[in-house]
C-alpha cells in the first residue's frame, strides 16, 4: 500500500480531565484514502481522541496536524474549515427541523441575506440521495425513526464535502439494510481520495471495511498498525489485556441453593423478554457496552420504572415490586450509578444522608430520636470507614466516601438483594479495593449481589457469573471458570457470531 | 467531657443559634419595633403590637403549609383562593342543630383540606408543574365563588368563630393562641419525625429520593393537603376578625405567605428550611404593613413601597447561595 501524507494527525496527545489522564501521548494520523478504525473498550479514551481531532477539546499536550502543518489554536470553526466532518454518537439533530434545514444547518447557502432554500434543497438532496435517504426533505427529523437520523446525521457530514470524515459508532442504531448502503458509500468516499476514521463495537464491521487499525486501552495506545493479519480475537486482546494486580479480594464461591430473584420473560425498558436467576450468597455481574439496557434490567427489579415478567420470584414472594417503597420492604436495594443526583442528597448532612432509607420506612408520625440515629450513623460510618463528621453536607465529602454513604445508608434495613449499578464509577482506587471487599462480604453473608459494571475486570474478578448483555438480551451467560475479559467483550460486541456462523 | 469542652461546645451551639436565619429574622423584627417605637407615636405600645402578631397569625398559619409545601420543592399559588373560600363558604355550613358551631368549622377545614388533597393529586399523579396546577386551582376556585357568593359579603352567625376572631383569654387574642398551638404541631412534624426528614429529601432532590425508597405520591398528596388545611384555618380567623367574609378576602395571603417563607431563609428550590424562620417572617411583614400605614401614603404608594421594601430586606438577607 502506499502511504501518502496524512491529512490530519495527532502527535503525541494527551490530555486529562481533573487531573485523570484520560489520554496519555496517543499519536494517530488520517491518510486519505483510507478507512482507519479506533477501537477501545468503555472509557478507553476514544471520544476524548475524537474531540481532539475534531477541536472540542485542546490537548494538554502533543500537537494537531492539518496536512502537515501544527495547528496552534484548533477549534470547531478552524476544523470544519479544514474539511473534518464528525459524525457523533449523540445526535446533533433539532427535531422540530425538516431534513434539509438540519442538513445545511449552520452552513445555509445564501441569496442577498436570505436563504436560498432552492439551492439549500438542491445540495441537500445530493447528500441524501449518497446515504440512500428517500424521505421528502421537508420531513421533520423528529418523525423519523433513531436509524433514518442516524443517516440525515451522515448526510449532514458529507453536505459539508469533507475531506476527513469521522465517524462515531454509526452503525449501533443503523438496520442491516442502512449498513450495507452505509458500507458501500464509505467504499465509494475512500476511493474518491477521503480519509475516514472509523470507530465501532463492531469487531465483524471493522475486519470487512477498514485498512487500518488503532487501538486504545487506558488512555495508551496499544496497536497502530495495519488490519492485515490481525483476527477478531487478536484485537479483543489488544483491548483488555492488562493486569488486574491484588486490587480483588481472594475469595471462594458462597453460593447458595436458595433462589433470591427469579425472573422469567422480563421486559423494562430496553431491556426485553429476559431470563435472569440469582442466587443467596453470589455476585451476579451484568455486563456488556454501555446504555444495552443493563440500567433497565435493575431498576425494573427495583420498581422504579414499569417492568412485566411472566414469572418472577423475589425472596419467595411472587410478582415484581410496583414502586420503590415496596421494592425496599421486600428486601431490595438500588446504588444508584449517579451518585450526586440519584444516590445522596448533597446539600444535606451526612447524617440524615445515611438514615433517609430508614426515615422512608419508619411510620410518617413516630417521633424521631436524634441520639439514635447518631449512633447508628456513628457505626455505619465505623464499619464503611466513612471519613468525616457525619453533620456535615455530604457534598464535603469525596467522591469515594459519598459512594460509601450511598451503600451504607440501605444497611440499617438489612437488604437480602442489592442492586448496584456501577459502584466504582469515578471511585479512587483505594476505595475500589475497599467496595471490591464490601461486596464479597455481602456475599459471604448470605445476601445476593447484582453488579452492574462497565469495568470489566470488576466483572471476571469479582462474579460468580455473568450475564451479558446486548441490544436489550442477556446474550450469554458466563460460569466463573468461563469468566475473562476477552469473554465478555467479545459477547458483548457479538465476535462470537462469526464463530458460529463458521 | 472536660469542662472546658463543653463550654466551647455550648458556646458553639450558641453561636449556631445566633447566626442562624430564623434568628437573624427575630433580630430584624425586634430591631424594626425598638426604632419604630421611638419614631412613631403609640407603634411600641403593648395593644398596638398584640395587634400586629394578631394579624401576622393569619399570614403565619397560611406559611406554615406554604413551608410544608416549599421544602418539599412545590409551590402553593391557592392559599388565597382557599382562604376566601373558607371564609365566605362557612355560613353555607351552618347547621341550627349545632349551637357550638362546631360542624361548620369541621366541614370547612375538611374541604379546604380536600381541595389541597386535589392539588396533590394533579402534582404527584398527574405531573402537572405545582404552579400551574395550583394556579389554575385558584382560578377554578374563584370562578367558583363568584358564582355562589356573588358580590355580596356574607355574615357568619357563629359563636365559635367569632370568638377565635374576637376573645381575648389570658389577655391575649385567640388567635395568636391557635398560632401557638400550630407553630408547635408544625415543628414537630418537620423536624422531629420521619415525614418532615422525607419532605428536605425531596425538595433536595426528587430523583435521589425516590430510590431510597420515600413514598413520593403520597408525600406530595399530604404535604398539599396539609396547605389546604392550614388555609382553611387562616381563612375561618380572618372570617372571625372581620365578622363578614367576602370575594378577595384572602387575596393579600399569597405573596405573604410566600415571602414570610423566603424572609425566614427557606430555600424557594425546596430541601432547606424551617417553619421558625417564617413565624418571624410573618412578623416582619405586617410590622413593614404597619409602618408603611403609619407614612400616611396613597394606597397606590403603599403598595409600591411594600413591594420594594420585601426586595430589599430579601436583598439584604435572602439571596440563596448558588447550588452545585
Amino acid at each position: 500500500m502506499v502511504s501518502s501524507a496524512p491529512i490530519l494527525a495527532a502527535r503525541g496527545v494527551s490530555k486529562a480531565f481533573f487531573g485523570n489522564p484520560v489520554l496519555r501521548s496517543v499519536s494517530i494520523s488520517l491518510e486519505p484514502g483510507r478507512i482507519h478504525a479506533l477501537l477501545g473498550e468503555n472509557g478507553a479514551g476514544k471520544s476524548t481522541l475524537i474531540n481532539l481531532l475534531s477541536g472540542a477539546l485542546r490537548p494538554d499536550s502533543g500537537t494537531i496536524e492539518i496536512d502537515g502543518r501544527a495547528v496552534s489554536r484548533h477549534s470547531p470553526p478552524e476544523a470544519r474549515r479544514a474539511g473534518i466532518a464528525v459524525v457523533q454518537q449523540e445526535l446533533s439533530l433539532t427535531n422540530s427541523l425538516s431534513i434539509a434545514e438540519n442538513i445545511g444547518l449552520g452552513a445555509y447557502p445564501r441569496r442577498f441575506g436570505l436563504v436560498d432554500y432552492a439551492a439549500l434543497a438542491a445540495r441537500a438532496k445530493a447528500a441524501c440521495d449518497l446515504v440512500g435517504l428517500h424521505e421528502p426533505l421537508a420531513t421533520p427529523v423528529g418523525e423519523l425513526s433513531l436509524g433514518r437520523r442516524q443517516m440525515v446525521e451522515i448526510a449532514k457530514a458529507l453536505y459539508r464535502k469533507p475531506r476527513v470524515l469521522i465517524l462515531d459508532e454509526p452503525t449501533s442504531s443503523l438496520s442491516a439494510t442502512e449498513t450495507r448502503i452505509l458500507t458501500a458509500l464509505l467504499e465509494k468516499l475512500r476511493g474518491e481520495g477521503i480519509a475516514i476514521l472509523y470507530i465501532s463495537h463492531r469487531l465483524d464491521e471493522v475486519m470487512q471495511l477498514c485498512q487500518h487499525v488503532t487501538v486504545l486501552k487506558d488512555g495508551t495506545c496499544t496497536a497502530d498498525r495495519p488490519l492485515e493479519g490481525v483476527t477478531a480475537a487478536g484485537l479483543v486482546r489488544l483491548m483488555v489485556g492488562r493486569d488486574p494486580g491484588d486490587l480483588f479480594p481472594r475469595w471462594d464461591s458462597t453460593r447458595t441453593e436458595r433462589i433470591a430473584v427469579s425472573v422469567g420473560k422480563f421486559s423494562a425498558g430496553l431491556m426485553q423478554d429476559v431470563d435472569l436467576e440469582v442466587r443467596a450468597g453470589e455476585v451476579v455481574g451484568i455486563g456488556g457496552l454501555v446504555g444495552q439496557g443493563q440500567e433497565d434490567l435493575l431498576l425494573g427489579l427495583y420498581g422504579a420504572i414499569p417492568a412485566r415478567a411472566a414469572s418472577a420470584v423475589i425472596n419467595d414472594a411472587s410478582g415484581l415490586p410496583s414502586n420503590v417503597p415496596q421494592a425496599n420492604s421486600r428486601g431490595l436495594a438500588y446504588v444508584p450509578a449517579d451518585r450526586k443526583r440519584e444516590g445522596l442528597h448533597l446539600i444535606h448532612p451526612i447524617v440524615t444522608n445515611l438514615m433517609l432509607p430508614s426515615f422512608a420506612r419508619m411510620p410518617a408520625l413516630k417521633l424521631r430520636s436524634r441520639a439514635k440515629e447518631r449512633e447508628t450513623a456513628m457505626g455505619l460510618a465505623l464499619q464503611f470507614a466513612i471519613k468525616g463528621d457525619l453533620g456535615r453536607a455530604a457534598q464535603a465529602l469525596s467522591g469515594g466516601n459519598q459512594q460509601k454513604v450511598a451503600l451504607a445508608k440501605w444497611m440499617p434495613l438489612d437488604p437480602s438483594v442489592l442492586l448496584l449499578n456501577d459502584p466504582t464509577r469515578g471511585v479512587d482506587v483505594e476505595t475500589k479495593r475497599e467496595i471490591y471487599a464490601m461486596l464479597r462480604a455481602f456475599a459471604a453473608s448470605g445476601k445476593a449481589v447484582v453488579l452492574l459494571s462497565s469495568d470489566t475486570p470488576e466483572l471476571v474478578h469479582l462474579c460468580d457469573r455473568v450475564a451479558v448483555v446486548r441490544d436489550g438480551r442477556i446474550v450469554s451467560l458466563l460460569e466463573r471458570g468461563d469468566l475473562s475479559e476477552e469473554a465478555i467483550v467479545a459477547a458483548a460486541m457479538g465476535a462470537e457470531r462469526e464463530r458460529q456462523a463458521a | 467531657m472536660s469542662i472546658r469542652d463543653a463550654a466551647f461546645l455550648s458556646r458553639s451551639r450558641l453561636l449556631a443559634i445566633v447566626t442562624s436565619r430564623p434568628f437573624l429574622t427575630f433580630a430584624i423584627v425586634a430591631l424594626v419595633w425598638i426604632v419604630a417605637s421611638f419614631v412613631t407615636r403609640g407603634f411600641g405600645a403593648y395593644g398596638h403590637l398584640r395587634y400586629l402578631v394578631e394579624l401576622a397569625a393569619v399570614i403565619g398559619i397560611v406559611a406554615a403549609g406554604q413551608t410544608f409545601v416549599v421544602i418539599a420543592g412545590g409551590i402553593d399559588l391557592s392559599v388565597a383562593a382557599i382562604v376566601t373560600v373558607a371564609a365566605v363558604g362557612l355560613p353555607l355550613f351552618a347547621i341550627d342543630a349545632d349551637p357550638t358551631g362546631l360542624t361548620p368549622i369541621l366541614a370547612v377545614l375538611a374541604m379546604t383540606t380536600a381541595i389541597g388533597l386535589v392539588n396533590g393529586l394533579g402534582v404527584a399523579l398527574l405531573r402537572v408543574h405545582p404552579m400551574i396546577m395550583t394556579l389554575a386551582m385558584a382560578t377554578f376556585l374563584q370562578g367558583l365563588l363568584i358564582i355562589i357568593a356573588g358580590g355580596s359579603a356574607v355574615t357568619a352567625a357563629n359563636p365559635l368563630v367569632s370568638w377565635v376572631g374576637n376573645a381575648r383569654p389570658f389577655g391575649i387574642p385567640a388567635g395568636i393562641l391557635v398560632w401557638v398551638v400550630v407553630s408547635i404541631v408544625v415543628l414537630v412534624v418537620m423536624h422531629a419525625t420521619p415525614f418532615g426528614a422525607r419532605l428536605f429529601a425531596m425538595g433536595a432532590g426528587p430523583l435521589a429520593a425516590k430510590l431510597s425508597g420515600v413514598p413520593i405520591a403520597s408525600t406530595t398528596m399530604a404535604v398539599y393537603g396539609i396547605s389546604g388545611f392550614m388555609s382553611g384555618l387562616a381563612g375561618i380567623i380572618v372570617l372571625g376578625m372581620n365578622g363578614q367574609g367576602y370575594v378577595g378576602i384572602g387575596d393579600p395571603y399569597l405573596l405573604a405567605s410566600i415571602a414570610a417563607v423566603v424572609l425566614g431563609g427557606t430555600s424557594i428550590l425546596g430541601g432547606l428550611g424551617t417553619y421558625a424562620g417564617s413565624i418571624p417572617g410573618a412578623i416582619l411583614l405586617v410590622t413593614i404593613t404597619a409602618l408603611i400605614t403609619v407614612v400616611n401614603a396613597s394606597p397606590g404608594w403603599r403598595s409600591i413601597l411594600f413591594g420594594t421594601l420585601i426586595l430589599a430586606l430579601l436583598l439584604l438577607s435572602g439571596r440563596e447561595a448558588a447550588r452545585r
